[in-house]
């Protein structure tokens, strides 16, 4: 069922090139957790592996607390929008392990309007990372000690690294407009422009 | 810490924690960040950081350009540290394009890599220094500083924001007479270190105000996510040059300067140490320095292949990390930046626990923030 989704998703748009790699780490979790791991491949050469979400906080704990595999220092978390995808949602946990200098990168799929469990707990390095996934994308941490926006104002209105969002933010149109309600780009027509041009310096 | 009262006092007086704003425009803080202290006495019992005040958007403007256009913004991170920044955009578009980088450039990478380290140190440590009270430390700092910035502006052109590699390479060759220029100012910046030396490690005042300060333990500093000096204060042997090694540092004999106790005083000694460490990999550069290309082969238009990388370096504030996500196209679909500082910036709330509200401008200073880089 999770790898029917998967790979299905693979195939609709955006789809990883390159090889699988099959490290310790993979393969021990590919042992443990079976159907709800599986593997992605990258042009990279990282290993990199996809969690179904239900098990992703089991796994996480598992990878950090197993003495062979101690990936205890959470590098970076972060995540992607994909519109057109089914998933949208696609939250990256990179780990590392100090002690065996071993990388690993854990992804999870979540529909729109879905949430995750905070990771909190096991890493508190994870509590100004989720903030910010929260604020710029939108993702919810169920469990989370204080999930507010972190880079914007509190106040502020939309996600700005959804792909729907502008970059010149949701009034982008209104800003382009000058102060007398005119276009910022001046139309085609030579005679129109001239006289939106002397309108503006007369209004001078 | 709080002393305990007389019972008399106790049913008299009422207490109450006391709750004191520091920042946003705060010149300890180097940048507007706003710390929220919630204090008992004068005693730190909580701390709660305030910070985007510099936000950009900086992640969501490279997704507008192509590959080679996004090069110069990520220069305005760090802007202490720029060549670095550089590198690890750089190196991450390499990474997905498996570019193959000519060996000299690797090199010269290094050497300039090492060069902004030290300027960046230099000034962490006049700033540093003048918060805690030693005036005149700022000027040496500044004096050597300036020599590096000379040597970069005569490479690069420019003396802050160098937009130093292109994507495969780098640009040019050394100007004439430049490694002669770079070995002069090596050669005198040893002594230089040990000038600094005498007017701190050992100074009665210096080790009070920060030995025992603003301490974080082993375990907190990698359940934190700290990286850097602020991580190796704490006695923790990561430093991305050699535990994921990238470009040339694997050729190079180094050491990886550790601390004892976490505090304030053991994150300068990192510093002041890998200082040296610099001007040693830097030597070791210019000595086996080869001869070949520039740059590798890349297209004019670049496409790359579909997938996600993520590539570490180590900053000068710690590790530096880009993940990029591509859809086949001529622009990045998502760049996102892990950023030193703001991740140990995290730490403060651990390290500030019980310490004075005096103790906060050291301690603050000691994670070696820049507020460009925190809220990018």
């Amino acid at each position: 069922m999770v790898e029917e989704n998967i790979t299905e998703q693979k195939n609709k748009g955006w789809k990883a090139t390159g090889e699988e790699v099959l490290t310790e780490a993979v393969s021990k979790l590919k042992e443990k957790f079976g159907e709800f791991v599986v593997l992605c491949p990258n042009p990279a050469k990282e290993a990199t592996v996809f969690v179904k979400k239900e098990k992703i906080f089991e796994v996480l704990e598992y990878l950090k607390t197993e003495p062979s595999l101690r990936f205890d220092y959470l590098s970076d978390l972060t995540a992607v929008h994909f519109p057109d995808n089914e998933f949208q949602i696609v939250v990256v946990y990179h780990l590392f392990s100090i002690e065996k200098k071993d990388s690993l990168r854990v992804k999870v799929e979540l529909k729109e309007g879905e949430s995750i469990k905070s990771v909190v707990s096991i890493w508190p390095a994870a509590n100004w990372m989720e903030r910010e996934a929260f604020d710029l994308l939108g993702v919810q941490f169920d469990g989370h000690p204080n999930l507010k926006r972190i880079l914007l104002p509190d106040e502020w209105e939309g996600h700005p690294l959804r792909k729907e969002y502008p970059l010149g933010g949701p009034q982008e149109n209104e800003i382009r407009a000058n102060k007398y309600g005119k276009p910022f780009l001046l139309p085609e027509d030579l005679e129109e422009a001239k006289k939106i041009i002397e309108e503006g310096r007369n209004a001078e | 810490m709080q002393n305990e009262k007389p019972s008399h006092l106790k049913e008299l007086v009422e207490t109450r924690e006391f709750e004191l704003n520091m920042g946003p425009q705060h010149p300890a803080t180097h940048g507007v960040y706003r710390a929220i202290l919630t204090l008992d006495g004068e005693r730190i019992q909580k701390l709660n950081s305030v910070v985007g005040y510099l936000h950009r958007g900086i992640e969501k403007w490279a997704e507008y350009r192509t590959w080679q256009q996004a090069t110069p913004i990520f220069d305005r991170l760090d802007y202490l540290s720029a060549v670095i920044n550089c590198h690890g955009y750089v190196g991450a578009v390499e990474k997905l394009l498996q570019v193959e980088i000519p060996k000299k450039a690797e090199y010269m990478r290094v050497i300039c890599d090492e060069l902004q380290r030290i300027a960046s140190h230099l000034l962490w440590f006049g700033t540093h220094a003048l918060d805690i009270g030693a005036m005149s430390v700022l000027f040496y700092g500044v004096r050597e500083r300036e020599a590096i910035i000379d040597l970069f502006e005569a490479h690069f052109g420019q003396r802050l924001l160098y937009n130093a590699y292109p994507i495969g390479g780098v640009r040019l060759d050394f100007p004439k007479g430049w490694i002669q220029a770079c070995r002069k100012f090596l050669n005198t910046f040893n002594s230089r270190i040990d000038e600094y030396e005498a007017l701190l490690t050992e100074n009665r005042i210096w080790k009070q105000r920060t030995i025992g300060v603003g301490v974080i333990s082993k375990e907190d500093a990698i359940a934190y996510g700290l990286s850097g000096p602020t991580l190796r204060g704490s006695g923790v042997y990561f430093d991305v040059r050699k535990s994921i090694p990238y470009s040339a540092y694997p050729d190079f004999d180094f050491e990886i300067p550790l601390g004892k106790n976490g505090d304030v005083y053991d994150r300068y000694l990192c510093r002041i140490r890998e200082m040296r460490q610099s001007v040693r990999i830097i030597n070791q550069a210019l000595d086996g320095m080869p001869e070949g290309e520039l740059k590798g082969k890349v297209p004019k238009i670049i496409r790359s292949p579909q997938g996600e990388v993520y590539f570490t370096v180590e900053g000068s504030k710690g590790q530096l990390g880009f993940y990029i996500v591509s859809d086949g196209k001529d622009k990045p679909f998502r760049v996102h930046i892990k950023s030193p500082s703001f991740i140990n910036l995290q730490g403060l709330d651990v390290m500030s626990k019980n310490q004075l509200i005096a103790d906060m401008v050291a301690i603050i200073g000691s994670i070696d923030i820049v507020l460009g880089e925190v809220d990018r």
